[in-house]
């Protein structure tokens, strides 16, 4: 009869339970997603080029496991809620309280048992979709990629049994202590409970030294090492949560302080509606706030290291493009390329030398590396000096005065590849001499386009067809070629951190809505009420749209300061980790930005009544 | 002659679907209120009460018939008139509380205030003086959970008092209170309709309450019963109220 009685009130608050099933869900989903990667040890290690990538995987697990450990209590303390004041009512009605604890405890374990199967589902579709599409779009073969996969099943299923076992039993302790007058009236009851005074003081200090010993163990990864990756994620983590704690309450009670700004319109209740549930909030921003560090720094270190290969590309290349004596057909493709730079030198080859003019190269002074120090790898500048009319390419004995300078034989290098004529030295002539020399005549063109990612294919077929005009022998060598190498060798990385961000993001995304949204059936009756006393539904759609902000802000800033300053950590393996880190952070914006507004949409679908 | 605050004319109020088990809620209910009056409603539960008091406060459309309030026609108005001229106008006291659990007892009265614009340093002196009249200075600081039904109640008063409002719509405003407690609130109530010639028209079950009034509409089925005026002393009238309770009362049986 209980259960009936029990089922009935389960349909009556069928949306809850929805948002509180996709919650659930897109947890065990994500956690699943994660462990495909971490579990695949022969997968993660082969397409790494970092060395402790294991060690970063364990990491990450156990940092994932913690955060959905908070997750999946506070998800089963909002089902407790749900079920409170009717529990309570039949407890008044003579409803013995060990059977309602039974019930209680039933239906978490059935609700776990329903999302984990279906977050498995979930979790293998998505890691089905999400892996083949970054393949293809970053011309990526994972051998050894299983969106199906064994281990990470197993793991997933007892995590998140022994999560859910945990959760029941808590949620029927609980249930056992209150009194049923509790119960009853659960849903009226305040959670303003500060944290007092200089306690919250000491608990923010206490933070923000946590969190200085954590950004410091990542600045010096380098000689950290292992203990660096535990010293960052212990402390960074629980100075965030404890940051949260102490310091958000404090900005709301200070924002609240101020009787002119509070006093003003509905002020007075966007900020009670942020007061009222921070204490809740709090530890949910701080787990967002580790999301969105983690997801964007996943997303940026995937394209830092994608950078890093056009940094490393152009460092060693200047000109996009060098070939000789181009047929017809590299003609046609070279015609449809927007250079920004393109010269053409004529030379003339005898058996012992290939002969440049000095007025040739003069006019047309190409840009070159200057390698002083690891600093100004990527300088680059025409050469300036003059050419020595008989100088020669390679000579060994600089005292002699015929060698070429060393920034001109830097230029030459690039203009003439040592693959064409291996045993010819180059000598530089001028005009009037040029003209004598007998031999082969031909014509060196080089070029730097004004987008080298830009004419990929282009360069793949120069490539191809110079390949087939030197020969199979000649071991040629090209810009498109030092792409294609360093690209392969971090594709593996890029790889798994965009996954990872996706993964991270998506969970951050579940968090946040799950939280404002489980909070919005309550705040029906609140919203009706500020309708009936003549607010604008103008002015409460504002309201809304305020306080969801700085719910919104609070994690994205503390998120954002984590990832600027852990992307310091790459260092030692990138050459320039924050360049272009503008980009990932636009896009975590963008993502960012569009989830608040969905979420303000949901919420206002839930709180707003349907106009007819 | 004054002007009318409320005039209602043939109004109707229908709930549920056309044809299938349609329930008739008002059925061409027609009155008026001038400015300044204090006007009880009286009449058996489920009789249309508060349905009629929805509909007067905008809080409701009428299935027909036209309601003007100080003028305007609200049958025809915009939702964000309707609810500038709830704000500012009309003044609330629900049968559910309806106060703001996540707002403090002060925060709840001052947020018509602050809705208006009122400036913050003119609030907390008007807030005072409304809590002070009905007795609730000392729980300004709490929150609704915090306090019993009636002090609830009486925030809910001070709350639709405190931005004097044009008219003030009651449904049971003293349904919760105590003798003494009613007795403050109402007399609140008649300074404010007395002094500054707030008008009110308050819901009631209460006959001593109801003998407050000026005059009284008894409805029945949604339907206007019948109309007295207090003519003599309160007493008289709370006789006279009586009277024809019982009368209602005989006749439904
Ligand atoms: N939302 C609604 N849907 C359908 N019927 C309704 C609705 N609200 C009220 N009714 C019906 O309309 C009639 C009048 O209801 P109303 O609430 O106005 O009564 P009342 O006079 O205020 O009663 P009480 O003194 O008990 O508060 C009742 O028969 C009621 O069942
Ligand atoms: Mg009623």
């Amino acid at each position: 009869m209980l259960f009936k009685l029990s089922m009935s009130g389960l349909k009556s608050k069928l949306k809850d339970y929805l948002v509180l099933l996709v919650g659930l869900v897109i947890s065990v989903s994500i956690f699943y997603l994660f462990q495909t990667l971490a579990l695949n040890r022969a997968f993660i290690e082969a397409n790494s080029v970092i060395s402790q990538i294991q060690f970063v995987f364990h990491a990450g697990s156990v940092l994932l496991a913690i955060i959905t450990f908070f997750y999946i209590l506070y998800a089963n303390s909002f089902l407790l809620s749900l079920r409170q004041k009717e529990f309570g009512m039949y407890m008044m009605l003579g409803a013995k309280k060990r059977k309602i604890t039974v019930l209680m405890f039933i239906e978490t374990i059935v609700i776990g048992f329903v999302s984990l199967i279906i977050g498995i589902a979930l979790g293998i579709g998505l890691s089905q979709v999400i892996g083949q599409l970054l393949m293809k779009e970053l011309e990526f073969t994972a051998g050894g990629y299983h969106a199906f996969y064994v281990p990470s099943i197993v793991v997933t299923c007892i995590f998140f049994l022994v999560l859910f076992m945990l959760s029941a039993i808590l949620n029927s302790i609980k249930l056992s202590r209150v009194s049923v007058l509790q119960l009853v009236h659960s849903d009226v009851q305040a959670e303003n409970s500060f944290v007092k005074g200089k306690k919250t003081f000491g608990i923010a200090f206490l933070s923000i030294i946590l969190l200085a010993i954590g950004y410091a163990a990542m600045l010096n990864m380098a000689t950290l090492q292992q203990l660096g990756i535990i010293i960052s994620l212990v402390t960074t983590t629980s100075g965030t949560y404890l940051l949260f704690m102490s310091v958000l309450p404090l900005i709301i009670k200070k924002l609240k302080a101020n009787k002119k700004r509070f006093e003003k319109g509905i002020n007075a209740f966007t900020f009670a509606q942020l007061n009222f549930r921070i204490n809740s909030l709090t530890k949910v921003l701080a787990t967002v706030a580790m999301l969105v560090a983690l997801g964007a720094g996943a997303i940026s270190v995937g394209m830092a290291f994608k950078n890093n290969v056009m940094i490393m590309v152009e460092g060693f290349n200047t000109y996009d493009v060098v070939t000789h004596n181009p047929t017809a057909e590299e003609k046609n493709i070279l015609a449809d390329i927007k250079f920004d730079e393109k010269y053409e030198y004529h030379y003339k080859v005898d058996d012992q030398f290939v002969y440049y003019t000095k007025e040739d190269l003069e006019k047309q002074r190409p840009i070159i590396q200057t390698f002083q120090d690891e600093k100004s790898f990527r300088k680059k500048e025409k050469v300036t000096g003059e050419l020595p009319v008989g100088s020669i390419v390679g000579l060994e004995d600089q005292q002699s005065g015929l060698a070429v300078p060393e920034e001109w034989a830097f230029a030459l290098d690039t203009i003439q590849p040592y693959y064409l004529y291996p045993d010819h030295k180059i000598k530089i002539i001028d005009q009037k001499m040029f003209g004598d020399v007998k031999g082969k005549e031909g014509i060196a063109i080089i070029g730097k386009s004004d987008d080298f990612q830009a004419y990929m294919m282009e360069w793949k077929k120069i490539d191809e067809l110079q390949q087939k005009k030197y020969g199979n022998d000649t071991n040629m060598y090209s810009k498109y070629r030092s792409y294609q190498d360093m690209y392969g060798f971090a594709s593996g990385t890029i790889f798994m951190g965009f996954f990872l961000g996706i993964a991270f993001l998506a969970m951050m995304a579940s968090c946040l809505m799950f939280k404002i949204l489980s909070g919005a059936t309550k705040d029906i009756s609140r919203y009706q009420m500020l309708r009936k006393i003549g607010v604008r539904s103008t002015l409460l759609t504002k309201s809304i749209y305020k306080e969801l902000f700085l719910v919104f802000l609070f994690p994205a800033i503390v998120g954002i300061i984590h990832v600027l300053v852990g992307m310091e950590m790459f260092s030692f393996i990138l050459i320039a980790p924050y360049f272009r880190v503008w980009l990932p952070i636009v896009i975590f914006t963008v993502i960012y930005a569009s989830y608040y507004c969905i979420t303000v949409q949901l919420y206002k679908g839930i709180v707003f009544p349907k106009t007819n | 002659m004054k002007t009318q605050v409320v005039d209602v004319k043939n109004v109707k109020k229908f709930y549920g679907k056309k044809g299938e088990n349609q329930s008739i809620a008002l059925n061409g209910v027609s009155f008026s209120i001038h400015e300044g009056e204090f006007v009880g409603i009286m009449g058996p539960s489920g009789s249309g009460k508060t349905t009629l008091l929805n509909v007067i406060s905008t809080l409701d459309h009428a299935t027909d018939g036209v309601v003007q309030i100080a003028g305007t026609d609200i049958t025809i108005m915009k939702q964000d008139q309707l609810s500038d001229f709830r704000s500012q106008k009309l003044g609330f006291i629900f049968q559910d509380f309806n106060l703001l659990d996540n707002l403090s007892i002060y925060e709840n009265i001052a947020l018509p205030l602050s809705l208006q614009g009122v400036p913050s340093r003119e609030i907390g002196p008007k807030v005072k003086k409304v809590a002070e009249t009905l007795g609730i200075s000392a729980i300004l600081s709490k929150y609704p959970s915090e306090v019993s039904g009636g002090q609830k109640q009486r925030c809910a008063a001070a709350r639709a008092l405190v931005h004097e409002p044009a008219i003030i719509l009651g449904d049971e405003p003293t349904g919760a209170l105590d003798s003494k407690n009613a007795a403050s609130l109402l007399e609140a109530m008649t300074n404010l309709n007395d002094e500054q010639g707030v008008s009110i028209m308050m819901v009631t079950h209460d006959p001593l309450s109801a003998s407050y009034c000026r005059r009284i509409l008894f409805i029945q089925d949604g339907e206007l019963y019948k109309e007295i005026h207090r003519t003599s002393t309160r007493d008289a009238f709370y006789k006279e109220i009586l009277d024809v309770l019982a009368g209602l009362g005989t006749q439904k049986a």
